[in-house]
C-alpha cells in the first residue's frame, strides 16, 4: 500500500493519540482473561454463555474472564489465529475438535501436560474424567493439547406420528441403509411429479457438509483420514465412493431426499414443520427439536451398511501458545470449573449436546433430566461405537475440498465416482507441504 | 394503461408517447415488487408470534394476531442502542477522516505534477484489486502494533485511505475547469483555500455518491470488526447481530432474527428515505461532466 508522505505522518499521529487512549496505566487487580467462543446453537445461549462467565468471575475474585463471541466455528479459527499471529492470542477458545491437529502442527497451541501434573494429577487421571470416545481429539502425540467442554454425534431424527401413519414402527427404527431406503420411500408423500413430504433430509453446507460425509463413510466401514498421521485423507476409497453414491441415490434415483446441498437450520426446520418425515443431525439440535416439535419424535443410532460407527463433533477447550504464565494459569482454572460435572452438565441440559465428563451424568440434576427426557441418552449410549473427527493439517481447506465436490454431486452436475477422485486430487495437493516437511523428507 | 401514465408523469414530455419508456417503467415496478419481497417477509417474520409455530414462517401472509415479543426478545439479548452506536461511530470516523485524504490525494493526481504521476496512481489503484481478507493478518499485527487491538480507531485504522474514493475525486476534479483555478490564483488564493473554496464546493455529489458507499460498505462489514473487537461493549451491529444468527450444527428462531435485522437496517433506511432525492441526484449528476 502507498501512502503520501503527509498522510503517514497524520497516521503515525492519530495512531499514537489512539494508542495513548487505548492503554490504561497498569493497575495491580485480577487477572483479565479472555474466552473465545463461537455460538453452537441459537442466540439464547449467548446469553446463557454470559450467565456461565458471570458465576465464574464471582466464584473467582482473583480472575476476571471475558466471553468474546467470535463467530461460526470456522471464524473462530480464523480470529484466534489473527490474534495470535498480532501477539494478541486469547487466554482460552471455545475451538472446534477437529481444529486442534491442525494448530498443533503450526505451534499455535499450549501443551497443558505441564498444567496437569501441577495440579497433581497425572495425564490418565485427567483423560479418564471424559468418555473414551473424545480422547482421540484431545491428545496428540501422547501429550493433551484439548478439554472436551460440548460435544456431539449425527443423530437420526424421527417423526413418530408419520411413520404410524405410513404403517412404520416407530419403536423399530431403521437399523440399517436398506431399512432406512424402505422408510424414506414410504415415508415420502407425492402429488403428481410434487413431493409433498420427503422422506429423508440429510444436511450439506461448508462445515457440517463434510461431517456428515465422514458419518456416513464410518458406517459403510470407511476410515476418511489417517487418524494417526495429518497428511492423508481417503477420499477416493471404495467405503467412500458408496456412501456418496447412496446419497447421491437417495436424491437421484429415490427421489426421497430434496436434492441440492442443505444447510442445517433449513433441514431442522422442515423436520419441524412436518416436510421432511426424518432428518440426520447432530445431537446439539435436540434442545431445539424438543422446544420446537408438534408432533411425537424418535431419535436413533445412524444406520449402518457395514458396522455402526459415528464421528464425535462439537468443541474443545484450548490454550493458545505464548501466553504469559499467569494469564495460562487463570485459563486452566477456568476451563477446569467449565469442564466441571456440574457445568458440563448444566451446558449439556440447554443446548443439547452430550456432557464429555462422565460424573455429569452422576449429579442429580441430570438424573432428574434423563428420567424426563429419555432422548437425551442415544447421543451417550452412541458413544461406544464413535471414533475421532477427522484432523489433518489444514483441516478446513481439506475439507472444503470434498465438500465442493460432494455439493456438486447433490446438485446432479457431478457423478459421485469422479467428484471423488476431483477431491482427492485437490486434497493431496493441499497436504504436499506437509508430506514433502514430513512422510515424504528422507534422511 | 392509467397506471403507467401515472407512473410515466414525471418523464420528459418529449418521450411521453413512446411504448419503450412505458416498458422501462414496468420494468423498474417488477423490479422494485422482487426486491421488496423478502423486506415484507422479514416484517410479516418480525410481528409473527412464535405460537403460530414454524409451518406458517416462510409465509408472507401477516399473522392476525401480530405481536412485538420477537422484537422485545432480540432487544434483550443484544444491546442493540450500544452496537449502533460502536457501528455510527466507526463510519463516521472512517468518512470523517477519508473525506480529508481523498481530496488531497485525489486533487494531487489531477492537478499537481510530479515525476512518476501516473505509475504510482496506477499502483494505487492496483489496491483495489486485493481481496480484504488477504490483508487481516498484516492489518491486525500493525493494529495490534500500535496499541489499537479491541479499539474502535483499530476498526477503521484500515479504511483512513481508500483508493476507490481517491480515483472518485480525481476524476471529478479533473472534469472542473482549470479557468477557475487561474482566476482565484490572480485573486492570491493559496493551495489549500483553492481546493476548499473551488474544487471541494463543485464536487459535492462526488462526495455525496462516495459518502455513500463508504458508509452503507463499512456498516456492512463482519469479517474485520470481528477480528479487532474483543469487548462486548465494542461490537458494531454485524457482530452483535450474528450472535444469533450463526450457527453451527443448531437450528435457527427466524422471528428473532427478523427482528434483528430490522433493528439493524432502520436507522440505514430511515436516513435513505429522508434524503432519497439527494441520494438518487448525487448518483445521476456525478456521472455527468
Amino acid at each position: 500500500m502507498l501512502f503520501s508522505r503527509r498522510l503517514a505522518l497524520g497516521l503515525a499521529m492519530i495512531g499514537t493519540m489512539a494508542g495513548a487512549l487505548a492503554f490504561p496505566a497498569m493497575a495491580e487487580g485480577p487477572t483479565e482473561i479472555d474466552l473465545f467462543f463461537p455460538v453452537p446453537v441459537d442466540g439464547k445461549l449467548a446469553r446463557d454463555m454470559g450467565t456461565l462467565i458471570k458465576e465464574f468471575n464471582e466464584t473467582h475474585r482473583d480472575i476476571k474472564a471475558t466471553a468474546v463471541y467470535t463467530g461460526s466455528y470456522d471464524d473462530t479459527l480464523i480470529k484466534t489465529r489473527a490474534a495470535i499471529k498480532a501477539g494478541k492470542p486469547p487466554s482460552a477458545v471455545i475451538m472446534s475438535a477437529n481444529f486442534l491437529l491442525d494448530m498443533q502442527i503450526e505451534n499455535e497451541l499450549t501443551n497443558l501436560d505441564a498444567l496437569i501434573k501441577a495440579d497433581g494429577t497425572t495425564k490418565e487421571q485427567f483423560l479418564g474424567q471424559f468418555f473414551p470416545a473424545l480422547h482421540g481429539n484431545a491428545v496428540i502425540n501422547r501429550s493433551v493439547y484439548g478439554v472436551p467442554f460440548h460435544n456431539s454425534t449425527p443423530l437420526l431424527y424421527i417423526n413418530a406420528d408419520k411413520a404410524k401413519e405410513a404403517g412404520l414402527d416407530p419403536n423399530k427404527p431403521p437399523q440399517t441403509w436398506a431399512e432406512l431406503t424402505d422408510w424414506a420411500k414410504k415415508l415420502t408423500r407425492r402429488d403428481g411429479d410434487k413431493v409433498t413430504q420427503w422422506g429423508i433430509a440429510i444436511p450439506c453446507a461448508y462445515d457440517y457438509c463434510g461431517w456428515m460425509m465422514e458419518t456416513l463413510t464410518m458406517s459403510n466401514g470407511g476410515r476418511y483420514y489417517n487418524e494417526e498421521f495429518g497428511g492423508e485423507v481417503y477420499y477416493d476409497t471404495p467405503s467412500m465412493l458408496g456412501a456418496l453414491s447412496w446419497w447421491n441415490d437417495l436424491v437421484a434415483k429415490h427421489k426421497v431426499h430434496p436434492p441440492g446441498a442443505t444447510p442445517g437450520p433449513a433441514v431442522s426446520t422442515s423436520f419441524i414443520s412436518g416436510n421432511a418425515a426424518m432428518m440426520m443431525l447432530s445431537t446439539g439440535s435436540l434442545t431445539y427439536v424438543r422446544d420446537n416439535a408438534k408432533f411425537n419424535y424418535k431419535v436413533a443410532f445412524i444406520p449402518r451398511n457395514v458396522r455402526n460407527a459415528v464421528p464425535i463433533g462439537g468443541a474443545s477447550l484450548i490454550v493458545p501458545a505464548g501466553l504469559e504464565a499467569d494469564k495460562q494459569k487463570a485459563a486452566w482454572t477456568l476451563i477446569k470449573w467449565m469442564t466441571s460435572p456440574e457445568k458440563s452438565g448444566w451446558w449439556s441440559r440447554a443446548t443439547g449436546y452430550f456432557a464429555p465428563n462422565m460424573a455429569a451424568y452422576k449429579t442429580p440434576d441430570m438424573v432428574d433430566f434423563l428420567n424426563k427426557n429419555p432422548d437425551a441418552k442415544t447421543a451417550v449410549e452412541q458413544l461406544d461405537v464413535a471414533k475421532p473427527w477427522f484432523a489433518t493439517y489444514k483441516t478446513v481447506p481439506v475439507r472444503k475440498n470434498l465438500e465442493d465436490e460432494v455439493m456438486l454431486v447433490l446438485n446432479g452436475k457431478k457423478q459421485p465416482k469422479e467428484a471423488l477422485a476431483a477431491a482427492q486430487k485437490a486434497a493431496d495437493e493441499t497436504l504436499k507441504p506437509y508430506n514433502a516437511e514430513t512422510s515424504l523428507k528422507l534422511p | 394503461m392509467k397506471l403507467i401514465d401515472w407512473l410515466t408523469r414525471d418523464a420528459p414530455l418529449a418521450t411521453r408517447n413512446e411504448i419503450t419508456p412505458k416498458l422501462g417503467f414496468l420494468l423498474t415496478v417488477l423490479l422494485a415488487i422482487v426486491w421488496l419481497i423478502p423486506f415484507l417477509w422479514m416484517v410479516v417474520a418480525t410481528l409473527r408470534p412464535p405460537s403460530d409455530g414454524i409451518n406458517t414462517m416462510a409465509e408472507l401472509m401477516p399473522s392476525l394476531k401480530p405481536t412485538l415479543d420477537n422484537v422485545r426478545d432480540a432487544w434483550e439479548i443484544g444491546d442493540f442502542p450500544r452496537y449502533t452506536l460502536n457501528t455510527t461511530i466507526i463510519c463516521a470516523g472512517i468518512l470523517l477522516v477519508q473525506f480529508v485524504t481523498i481530496t488531497l490525494a485525489g486533487f494531487a493526481f489531477a492537478r499537481l505534477k510530479f515525476a512518476g504521476k501516473t505509475l504510482i496512481f496506477y499502483l494505487f489503484l492496483m489496491q483495489l484489486m486485493l481481496v480484504p481478507v488477504l490483508l487481516i493478518v498484516p492489518n491486525l499485527s500493525l493494529v495490534a502494533q500500535l496499541g489499537l487491538y479491541d479499539t474502535l480507531t483499530g476498526v477503521m485504522m484500515p479504511f483512513f485511505a481508500s483508493a476507490f474514493g481517491t480515483f472518485l475525486m480525481r476524476q471529478a476534479f479533473e472534469a472542473i475547469p482549470t479557468e477557475l483555478e487561474d482566476a482565484a490564483l490572480i485573486d492570491g488564493a493559496s493551495l489549500i483555500q483553492r481546493i476548499r473554496h473551488i474544487y471541494v464546493p463543485l464536487s459535492m455529489p462526488s462526495f455525496s455518491a462516495f459518502a455513500i458507499i463508504s458508509v452503507t460498505s463499512h456498516w456492512n462489514d463482519f469479517l474485520w470488526p470481528l477480528m479487532v473487537i474483543n469487548s462486548p461493549d465494542k461490537r458494531p451491529l454485524t457482530v452483535g447481530l450474528s450472535v444469533f444468527t450463526k450457527t453451527a450444527e443448531g437450528t435457527q428462531a427466524w422471528g428473532t432474527i427478523a427482528a434483528g435485522t430490522l433493528m439493524v437496517i432502520a436507522p440505514l433506511l430511515v436516513t435513505f428515505l429522508v434524503f432519497q432525492k439527494r441520494f438518487i441526484s448525487s448518483f445521476v449528476t456525478s456521472g455527468i461532466k
